[in-house]
């Protein structure tokens, strides 16, 4: 009777052939040389690490994501999972605990400002009163005025004049304060 | 050819509109609602869009959202599927002002259809055979008395607004009659925003036989064979075959013919499936059209080897029918069972995370599916998760393959229809193709082993 060969795995952990001592070594890896992003393939499976970091505008925590991409796709899908480029953003931005979220109500063009030549609404460290008209975002050639649902401070703008928003997606952080006097 | 195409859909269809594009080389746009964030449809689109919160009144539904993340993503056209928009005549309308091609009938012709009083009088004078009813809505319950008279009971009541079966009364006696007639307006004014009902008369243990169409901008029309889909429960379709069991190739090719030649007159374009009723006589009898591609297409498509969405796409891009389905054949029978997320004998909503997925596979069988191990089925949309299609050189070989295929479809973690599809597929009496719609009342109840 022939004897399979086995591959010993000796002690290892695995989900779906990944590693993950091996993944805990890359994680080490990249704190260790200061890498905001880690792509690799091997065996037919492709593990790709990004810290939350590397993509917003001001990151608060670092947190490392593993995706782990078979390149056999499974019986339902068609193909591999493409990846897709939603509006504007790359990765939620990594938000502090106290800021509070202005987000889109619609799905739209965001503007700063009420007309390209004009000043815009507000600026990083613009002081706001609850109403007060944030930005414009402009759907089906009309102009929407999103106002601010409470007083503060604008800490983060996370959308660039100009760029494409989807519903949900965070526009404006807001850290609260006392009104204006 | 269109560039870039906008699927308005959620679930299984929204990943066929995105086949059919990725085949065409066209790239895709996904919307989806909060709800459907980890959605197959989303991860299968070149690019996703989130339009709303998980109602669909706020999010498929709503058009201003639609069309905007159309225009962000700047699309060329859009596919609304099945359901939502689909037949929105007004959605068609904005699509058009907004320079984005509606990948369907013109919104005149989606209208007409809508109306089903309209279609029916409209129908008829093209040439179909109609039931007799009445002459347009029933406005009060004089006319009601009048055209129950005219038409003989027992009559049915339907909502003008209605379809998919809903907003129907039956009334046999002349004491039911104004009771139906008022709570018949009450519904249709809930359901479909619009009381107005007619009348037709009766067809009793009827058998739901429909034509698939398919038209181009240039004033062809062609027809692609029928489908029987009289497994219905409370008139939502369950189950269905092609070619009809009870069709004999002389009536095919009559109101075949009668069917390609009422919507050449009509100016009929794109995907169409035009339905009637089948009396105990033989005789069939115009009742709706549904002005879209239907859940049901597969079976089509596997019968005839024609593409039904891609085809959609070519002739909303302007290709002649001869070169976006060129000639086709006919070839065996095909079974689609819907496997929905609910309890097989209840029919109650099973909604939850799926725990196992195991999809079966094999000579002849197809799944369309948005399902996978560990997705969650909202509660907020249809309870469809899969569509289950067998084919087979005949019908018998089409009913051992969907048999052996019900048998090796796993589902854990939810409640489906498997059951009940496999009860349907073992009555004596479906085998011998001997149904109408109201065989799952009739259907034997569950034996304990």
């Amino acid at each position: 009777m022939a004897k399979k060969n086995r591959q010993q795995a000796g002690g290892r952990s695995e989900i779906r052939g990944v590693d993950l001592a091996e993944v805990e070594r890359l994680l080490s890896f990249m704190e260790e040389h200061g890498l905001e992003e880690f792509e690799y393939e091997a065996s037919g499976v492709r593990i790709r690490l990004r810290k939350a970091s590397a993509t917003s505008a001001g990151g608060a925590r670092p947190v490392a994501a593993a995706e782990v991409a078979p390149s056999h796709p499974v019986h339902a899908a068609s193909a591999a999972p493409a990846p897709h480029a939603s509006p504007s953003r790359a990765a939620e931005p990594a938000v502090a605990s106290d800021l509070h979220l202005i987000k889109s109500p619609i799905v739209g063009t965001f503007y700063t400002a009420p007309s390209p030549a004009a000043d815009a609404f507000v600026t990083r460290g613009s002081r706001v009163e609850t109403g007060q008209v944030l930005c414009i975002i402009e759907a089906m050639k009309l102009m929407n005025e999103i106002e601010s649902d409470m007083a503060g401070e604008v800490v983060e703008i996370y959308v660039e004049n100009g760029n494409p928003v989807e519903y949900g997606q965070p526009l404006f952080g807001i850290r609260a304060q006392g009104k204006k006097k | 050819m269109f560039r870039k195409i906008l699927v308005a859909n959620r679930g299984e269809i929204a990943l066929r509109v995105l086949s059919a594009c990725h085949e065409l080389g066209i790239s895709t746009v996904a919307i989806y609602s909060e709800a459907d964030r980890h959605a197959l449809h989303v991860r299968f689109a070149d690019e996703a869009i989130c339009i709303g919160p998980a109602r669909s009144s706020e999010s498929y539904l709503n058009i201003p959202q639609v069309i905007s993340a159309a225009e962000v993503a700047n699309v060329d056209a859009i596919h609304p599927g099945y359901g939502f928009l689909s037949e929105n005549a007004n959605f068609a309308e904005v699509c058009e002002a907004s320079h984005i091609t509606f990948i369907g009938p013109s919104p005149a012709m989606i209208r007409m259809m809508g109306e089903k009083d309209r279609a029916r009088v409209e129908m008829g004078a093209a040439g179909l055979p109609i039931i007799p009813g009445s002459d347009g809505t029933v406005p009060d319950e004089d006319a009601a008395k009048r055209a129950a008279a005219e038409i003989g009971l027992p009559v049915m009541i339907k909502a003008a607004e209605g379809g998919g079966g809903r907003g129907m009364r039956i009334v046999r006696t002349k004491r039911e009659l104004i009771p139906a007639f008022l709570t018949a307006r009450a519904e249709a004014e809930q359901a479909f925003g619009s009381p107005n009902v007619y009348m037709e008369k009766l067809i009793e243990r009827p058998r739901h036989i429909e034509f698939q169409v398919m038209g181009d901008r240039h004033g062809s029309v062609i027809h692609l064979g029928e489908r029987e889909c009289s497994i219905q429960r409370r008139h939502q379709k369950l189950l269905e075959e092609s070619p009809s069991p009870a069709l004999d190739p002389a009536t095919r090719e009559r109101i075949g013919r009668q069917v390609v030649d009422a919507l050449r007159k009509v100016g009929y374009s794109n995907a169409g499936t035009v339905e009637f009723l089948r009396d105990h006589s033989g005789n069939l009898y115009f009742i709706e059209m549904n002005a879209r591609v239907q859940v049901e297409h597969p079976v089509t498509e596997m019968v005839t080897q024609v593409d039904i969405v891609k085809t959609q796409i070519r002739v909303a891009a302007g290709e002649r029918l001869e070169d976006a389905v060129g000639s086709f054949e006919a070839r065996g029978h095909a079974i689609e069972c819907r496997i929905n997320a609910e309890d097989p004998d209840t029919f109650v909503p099973s909604p939850g995370r799926i725990t196992t997925f195991r999809v079966p596979g094999g000579p002849g069988i197809r799944v369309d599916t948005a399902a996978y191990a560990d997705a969650v089925i909202p509660p907020y949309y249809d309870s469809l998760v899969a569509k289950l299609i067998a084919h087979g050189r005949d019908r018998a070989e089409a009913i051992a393959r969907m048999k052996c295929a019900l048998a090796g479809f796993v589902v854990e973690g939810i409640k489906t229809t498997i059951p009940l599809h496999q009860r349907i597929l073992a009555d004596p009496d479906f085998v011998a193709g001997k149904f109408d719609t109201h065989f799952l009342e009739h259907l034997a109840p569950v034996e304990a082993k």
